[in-house]
């Protein structure tokens, strides 16, 4: 028995359009490369668009030079907040500056909306990692709101281990990992 | 009673000597097989490139003694080399590009010098051998009538970050020799097949104002979003009939395993503790597995989703953070060491949640990311050791590991 392999490289090369930079291009180029124990032609795949997701466009205002100047201005002054190993408890020192920024949120900062960054250090699953992120960010949240900020004013998101601000394997390194960063939004 | 006593030692002795011998034994009594190369096209350095690639396939198959030495005869030969004369088996080949630039290789499997098995193959370009060479392990495996390995045929679609917020995804071979980026730019995360024929896949989106769970149809290239959460939203498993997710979603900031149906579009809250459950894997269709820290660290639980009945199944290790399961076995990553900032060492173990079978399957390094193959013949899973990443495979029916390298990059999440 001889059968005769072939191929089922296809090339299309199929990328977002209308997406904005951050948009990710869906490549199906030789995705299927397993070969096919069958004797057929050389099957190309047509070219076909790719649907294209609607981005939603920006507020215009928020987007002015003096808006967005202000903003990074004031997220400057907020804080990282770190934490212990496997720990999503604030400690005392934490507190402090989350209610320092509580202040600034009901102040200069009372336009805002604010995103919670959850991070890890890379130890540990990410799926788990993440779930640890997120408690992080909670508990800013939950202390935010106690502190008299509006939870609606609030979202969160866990990168887990993705988003390193320090990629050396040090204890050092690990324990700056461990925090969660503010985001300002429109 | 002495004489009764002695006897029984001996007996004891005599036993455990025999389990020895016969370890030692089975590994000899695999049939001996080389490889002949036979190759008129392609330069040498790619020649031995597939050489190694079917000796490693070869080798994962578990069925023989494969003899690493290349060595080079002509196809037509009526013999096997002299130096081969010995082996059980010889599987010669012979690789040839032909007129349109695809790549041939005509193959056969000799016992003694009698030709038993023979099969060509071709593959538009040759940066795809490795398909081949699985495809030759493949059939040959089948040929000496052993369980199939489809999972060699199988495609791996993992995730890389490539710099914060930054990810690639990708879809490689089982042994991660070939890989394509399927997904690039943006921060994109956990991609699970959608489907056993893997022509889709979901992953995790984090570049919208929520995570949002994207599923991504390869043949189209179609993109849609399935489902978003406020602070995680991760596709821990596919059911074996495509038409359920476990989905670790926070609402409300409180990490939990969600049982989605992909047809009616609804979701259902199977896990309602205060602290973190994640990873949520498929047993069967009525019992699931998951990570849980509601003893105060993480370990392995179970659900039955018709009772609610809910079990601990993994007593072992200090952090046991990540699991997959097929059928009763689970295995899971636990770490060995409790001090958090030593040279953490995270193995692989095996249990069965119908008897108390405890096997660890790894000993060295920070090995992660274990998945079962559909038909639970087989792990994969991701070994990092000196510096050096690989992707691991274990053959549970034959108690080997097998290795191969990664060239660059640390993977974030994978399946298989």
């Amino acid at each position: 028995m001889k059968n005769i392999v072939l191929s089922g490289v296809v090339a299309a090369l199929l990328v977002f359009s209308g997406c904005s930079s951050k948009g990710p291009a869906v490549d199906t180029k030789a995705a299927n490369n397993n070969p096919v124990e069958e004797v057929a032609s050389t099957a190309t795949q047509e070219v076909q668009p790719v649907e294209t997701e609607t981005v939603s466009s920006e507020n215009s205002l928020v987007n002015s030079s003096t808006s967005e100047s202000t903003m990074n201005s004031i997220e400057s002054k907020l804080p990282t907040v770190y934490f212990a190993f496997d720990k999503y408890n604030i400690t005392p020192a934490m507190q402090e500056k989350i209610d320092a920024s509580a202040e600034l949120g009901k102040k200069v900062g009372s336009n805002y909306k604010v995103k919670l960054e959850g991070n890890c250090d890379e130890w540990g699953s990410d799926e788990y990692n993440f779930a640890l992120g997120l408690r992080r960010a909670n508990a800013v949240k939950k202390a935010l709101v106690a502190d008299g900020i509006d939870a609606s004013r609030i979202s969160m998101v866990s990168y887990g281990k993705s988003n390193p601000v320090c990629t050396a394997h040090t204890k050092e390194c690990w324990a700056k990992n461990r925090r969660v960063n503010f985001k300002l939004l429109p | 009673m002495k004489i009764l006593f002695l006897l029984f030692l001996l007996f004891n002795i005599a036993y455990a000597g025999d389990a020895t011998i016969e370890v030692i034994k089975k590994v000899d009594s695999l049939p001996t097989l080389a490889i002949e190369d036979s190759s008129i096209s392609y330069d040498n350095t790619f020649k031995l490139r597939f050489f190694k690639s079917l000796v490693a396939d070869l080798n994962v198959i578990s069925l023989f003694n494969v003899d690493r030495h290349h060595r080079v005869v002509a196809y037509n030969d009526s013999s096997v080399l002299v130096s081969n004369k010995d082996m059980e088996y010889v599987l010669r080949y012979k690789i040839f590009e032909d007129d349109n630039g695809a790549m041939n290789i005509q193959m056969k499997l000799l016992q003694g010098d009698s030709e038993v098995f023979s099969k060509n193959y071709r593959v538009s370009k040759k940066d795809i051998y490795m398909f081949v060479s699985h495809a030759i392990a493949y059939d040959i495996n089948e040929y000496m009538g052993a369980k199939p390995v489809s999972w060699m045929k199988k495609k791996v679609i993992f995730a890389k970050v490539i710099a914060p917020k930054k990810s690639e995804i990708i879809i490689a071979d089982y042994t991660l020799t070939y890989q394509h980026i399927i997904i690039q730019g943006g921060f994109n995360l956990f991609p699970k097949w959608a489907n056993q024929s893997q022509t889709a896949f979901y992953y995790t989106s984090l570049d919208n104002d929520k995570p949002t769970l994207k599923y991504v149809d390869i043949k189209t290239a179609s993109v849609k979003s399935i489902i978003s959460s406020d602070g995680m939203m991760i596709c821990s498993d596919v059911s074996n009939d495509g038409n359920h997710l476990l989905l670790t979603m926070a609402k409300d900031g409180q990490p939990d395993i969600y049982l989605y149906d992909v047809k009616k579009h609804t979701y259902k809250r199977e896990t309602t503790y205060s602290g973190i459950d994640v990873g949520g894997q498929f047993m069967n269709k009525d019992i699931i597995a998951f990570v849980s820290s509601r003893l105060g660290y993480p370990t392995i639980f179970t659900k039955n989703l018709l009772t609610n009945e809910i079990n601990q199944v993994v007593y072992y290790g200090n952090s046991n953070v990540a699991c997959s399961a097929s059928g009763h076995y689970i295995v899971y990553k636990a770490r060995e060491s409790s001090n958090a900032f030593s040279q953490n060492t995270f193995n692989l173990h095996l249990v069965s949640t119908q008897t108390d079978l405890i096997r660890r399957l790894t000993a060295t390094g920070v090995n992660e990311f274990p998945k079962f193959s559909k038909d639970g013949d087989a792990i994969i899973f991701v070994k990092n050791y000196k510096g050096q990443s690989s992707i691991g495979i274990i053959r549970l029916n034959f108690n080997k590991n097998y290795l191969f390298p990664i060239k660059s990059g640390r993977i974030q999440s994978m399946d298989w």
